[in-house]
């Protein structure tokens, strides 16, 4: 939905992206502090919400320096007594994980929601982790909508909740819910002025220590046990009664794919919804198993309902059949669509009348035969090929190890560079070098980007310092959070509200490290002897390459009315040596089918000049080489 | 009958398949129809290959198109209708351009194995290909088109405006055109109304022949 419409505060239905419904329930609530790290699948709530920070004098954005921070963030404001908010997709959890298992000792004063979104399938992330398991050990409850509409009307559900038990509460969504759209009905906005008060009107302690978390921990396994009526009565659980003695439990986006799947195999079964996936509502559970032969449990990722229903089953109703991924009826790995729980329902219950849907799409793959991928590469004109190359070109001839990191750099990991050893998670590469720089004979290379630096490689970088290591650490400064859609970082100028732009140099420098290296990206073959020259020493060295991400620059030369002058190859100069093509991969550049001379398409082509410094017969230039 | 229409949108990155998207739903808003859709949001790369699912009607309830069950393709690259083929169903109609944007990994390939007597994967090979789940396609320059029209990014709009000409297409055409109106910035609404109607003409007479 266009942003003016979002924001107008009236109540209205409209065609929205889930995290959008997401960010306008935020507003309806009365949320007055938010703070995030970007992350796919739940980006876009943050942007939202950042756009709308201008407009609503008392509501505060933030993008935190990570997940933790974002989360301490919502922790503060909440414990002072507003509601807060902070949205990380499944592996932010694991950065933030410190203060959610002990926020679930103390508690919150207003309102606080958590939304983590997983992953299934891996598209975006390095894990097809399932989130759900993070719930239970810390006494949390958790709530999981199962379309854009839901994902709305929950948040204000999750406040109730949150504020009537004093708990943070989760929100659970996967891909498929968060980069859904469709038509929401969205409520009034209603905001109430933010003004300071004195933390006496709201004290409380928020501390949890020896026998203290042991009180604590009692108290909030009690109000779990009380919720088991909100569990039975959530109304985003629903039962729908069917024919026969076969039923189904599932919960979120598994939801829609089974009814469709049940209308296409023309079975009618009961079903069980589940809105609240902790705690689970048992009685309501036990009540379905009643009666029924066999219980298929739809859900993706690891089996979380699956075996907590059979536990259920095992007191209430033990000839239950109980199926699901456990019985080898579903797979465990990748995300689940029609033809997935159509294949699943039809082995569990034994039934045939499945649509020829693997006939199709194995006749489709063969038709595909040696089509080209199209794989993820840098963008035209961004900053990541020329610094990959230079690093490259000044490794050449050494023996090294290059532990890579996460953010666009990381395709360095995929064709056509095949470039990387080592990419754990954000900020690893630092700790990953310190090992192997005890052990390893050759140069030890770690790459981050500036957002990671920020985020998780800092305590490396102290590290490593402070314990004398040998590496060279490239960092990639980019002004943004590329990948995850060009958000600020704390190396940008600009944020949802003012902020203060940190130098990573300067920052570097205070660390302790004495050979520091700014480059200047765009000048690829001027930096390899800089490179050079940094591979010579021994000790901590830093390269900081520094030039703006190309979508984001795109966006600041619109803003300011420059005009993207594209290039052109001159065909009398060009001597088909392909320098263009082999160094630079980038995707303006092909060939002319007739010559077979590289061409560049102008609606593509960012004018990064980088692909000109590469040929060696200056073919190419704005113009096309006609004498310019 | 199962009330859905389900279309397949492909392209490539910065080809503006989002905006495709909205314009369904400003639609499908003012007509209050039910609309779902699955988008690819995340790696921001541009120039990757991307896909929209888009059902419209009151039984489409999940955000993704089962295998051979789409009932249109829209294809802003030739390469990317033959990538998503196995959502279409048998005989539906394809309405895709017919640019062709090679991938750098396929150039460098073509250049490895020696460019002067190798061929790239090319726009005859796509279709021939194509015809081995339907003969309704209608492939349009709609680069071209657009240019024609006043401005390349309109490229999509283009599309939009041919999809409008199928045969039990969902929207009608002078609700998507009037949806792009509001949607496009106001400096090329006329641009993108001449697209949309070049699109438009040029499907119906491709459907004529
Ligand atoms: C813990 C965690 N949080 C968030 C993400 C999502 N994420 C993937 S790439 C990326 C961007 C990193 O930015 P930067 O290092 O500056 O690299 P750039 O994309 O700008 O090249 C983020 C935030 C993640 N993978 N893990």
């Amino acid at each position: 939905m266009g942003f003016s419409e979002l924001v107008d505060t009236k109540p209205k239905t409209a065609y929205m992206l889930a995290n959008e419904a997401v960010a306008r329930a935020l507003l309806e609530a009365d949320v007055k502090v938010a703070a995030f790290y970007p992350g796919s699948p739940t980006s876009e709530i943050l942007d939202t919400m950042g756009a709308f920070a201008p407009s609503f004098d008392d509501l505060v954005v933030e993008v935190a320096a990570n997940e933790k921070v974002a989360f301490e963030t919502a922790a503060g404001a909440s414990f002072a007594g507003v509601r807060s908010f902070t949205s990380m997709k499944s592996v932010g959890l694991n950065v933030a994980s410190d203060a959610f298992y002990s926020i679930g000792y103390t508690g919150v004063r207003g309102g606080m929601v958590l939304l983590i979104a997983d992953d299934p399938h891996a598209h975006s992330s390095q894990s097809e982790q399932d989130g759900r398991f993070f719930a239970f050990p810390a006494h949390v409850p958790m709530l999981e909508p199962a379309t854009a509409q839901e994902a709305h009307d929950m948040v204000a559900y999750a406040y109730e909740l949150s504020e009537r038990y004093g708990m943070v509460v989760m929100i659970r969504t996967t891909t498929r819910v968060n980069h859904q759209s469709s038509l929401v009905s969205v409520g009034q906005v209603k905001r109430s002025p933010r003004s300071r008060h004195p933390w006496k009107d709201v004290r409380a302690p928020y501390f949890t220590l020896s026998a203290t978390a042991r009180k604590l921990k009692g108290e909030r396994l009690a109000s779990l046990a009380l919720m088991q009526r909100d569990a039975a009565e959530c109304p985003f659980t629903t039962v729908s009664e069917g024919e026969g003695d076969i039923g189904i439990i599932t919960s979120g986006v598994s939801y829609l794919y089974t009814i469709e799947s049940l209308q296409t195999l023309g079975i009618s079964p009961s079903v069980l919804k589940l809105g609240m996936t902790h705690p689970l509502p048992t009685a309501t559970i036990a009540a379905f198993l009643q009666g029924k032969r066999t219980v298929v449990v739809v859900e993706e990722l690891m089996p979380y309902l699956e075996r907590e229903v059979r536990s259920i089953a095992q007191e209430t109703a033990p000839h239950v059949h109980i199926l699901g991924k456990m019985s080898g009826d579903f797979p465990y790995v990748g995300e689940y669509s029609i033809p997935v729980v159509v294949q699943g329902l039809s082995s569990a219950l034994g039934i045939d009348g499945a649509p020829p849907y693997e006939a199709h799409r194995v006749k489709v793959e063969a038709l595909k035969e040696g089509i080209p991928h199209r794989s993820p590469i840098f963008c035209p004109g961004c900053p990541h090929r020329a610094t990959l190359w230079s690093v490259y070109m000044a490794l050449k001839g050494t023996d090294y190890v290059l532990n890579n990191d996460i953010g666009c750099y990381s395709m360095y990991l995929m064709e056509p560079y095949n470039s990387s050893d080592s990419l754990l998670c954000m900020g690893a590469s630092l700790g990953v070098s310190s090992g192997m720089q005890h052990v390893l004979s050759d140069q030890v290379v770690a790459f981050v980007g500036d957002s990671t630096f920020f985020h998780a490689a800092l305590p490396g970088l102290v590290n490593a310092v402070h314990n004398n290591h040998n590496l060279l650490l490239v960092i990639f400064n980019n002004s943004v959070t590329a990948m995850t859609g060009q958000q600020p970082n704390p190396g940008s100028d600009f944020g949802p509200l003012p902020v203060t732009r940190l130098n990573i140099e300067q920052v570097v420098r205070g660390i302790g490290v004495e050979h520091v290296y700014p480059v200047d990206t765009f000048d690829p073959k001027g930096n390899i002897p800089i490179i050079k020259e940094a591979l010579a020493h021994t000790g901590v060295r830093v390269v900081i390459s520094n030039g703006p991400c190309a979508l984001y620059n795109d966006r600041l030369r619109r803003k300011a009315g420059t005009p993207i002058v594209p290039n052109a190859v001159d065909h009398g100069v060009c001597d088909a040596i392909y320098a263009c093509v082999r160094k630079v991969h980038c995707p303006a550049i092909q060939l002319d089918e007739a010559t077979k001379k590289s061409v560049i398409q102008a609606d593509l082509c960012n004018g990064c000049n980088v692909c000109a410094k590469m040929c060696p017969v200056g073919a190419i230039n704005p113009r096309g080489g006609d004498g310019a | 009958m199962k009330d859905a229409y389900n279309i397949i949108l492909s392209g490539v990155g910065g080809q503006g398949l989002m905006l495709l998207s909205s314009v369904f739903g400003e639609v499908c808003a003012k007509t209050g129809t039910h609309i779902v859709t699955g988008e690819q949001h995340g790696l921001s790369q541009r120039s990757g290959s991307i896909s929209v699912h888009l059902r419209i009607g009151a039984d489409a309830l999940s955000p993704l198109i089962a295998y051979g069950e789409a009932d249109l393709a829209i294809a802003m690259e030739a390469t990317e209708a033959l990538r998503y083929l196995e959502y279409l169903r048998e005989g539906a109609p394809i309405v895709m351009s017919s640019r062709v944007i090679h991938p750098p990994l396929e150039t460098a390939a073509l250049v490895d194995a020696g460019a002067a007597d190798h061929d790239y994967f090319a726009l005859a090979d796509i279709m021939e290909r194509l015809r081995g789940v339907t003969t309704s396609i209608v492939a349009l320059d709609a680069l071209a088109l657009a240019e024609k029209a006043g401005t390349a990014r309109a490229e999509n709009v283009v599309l939009l405006g041919a999809a409008c000409g199928v045969k039990g297409f969902p929207l009608k055409a002078d609700d998507a055109r009037e949806a792009v109106e509001r949607i496009v910035p106001p400096k090329t609404v006329e641009a993108n109304r001449a697209a949309f109607d070049m699109g438009f003409d040029a499907c119906c007479a491709a459907f004529e022949e």
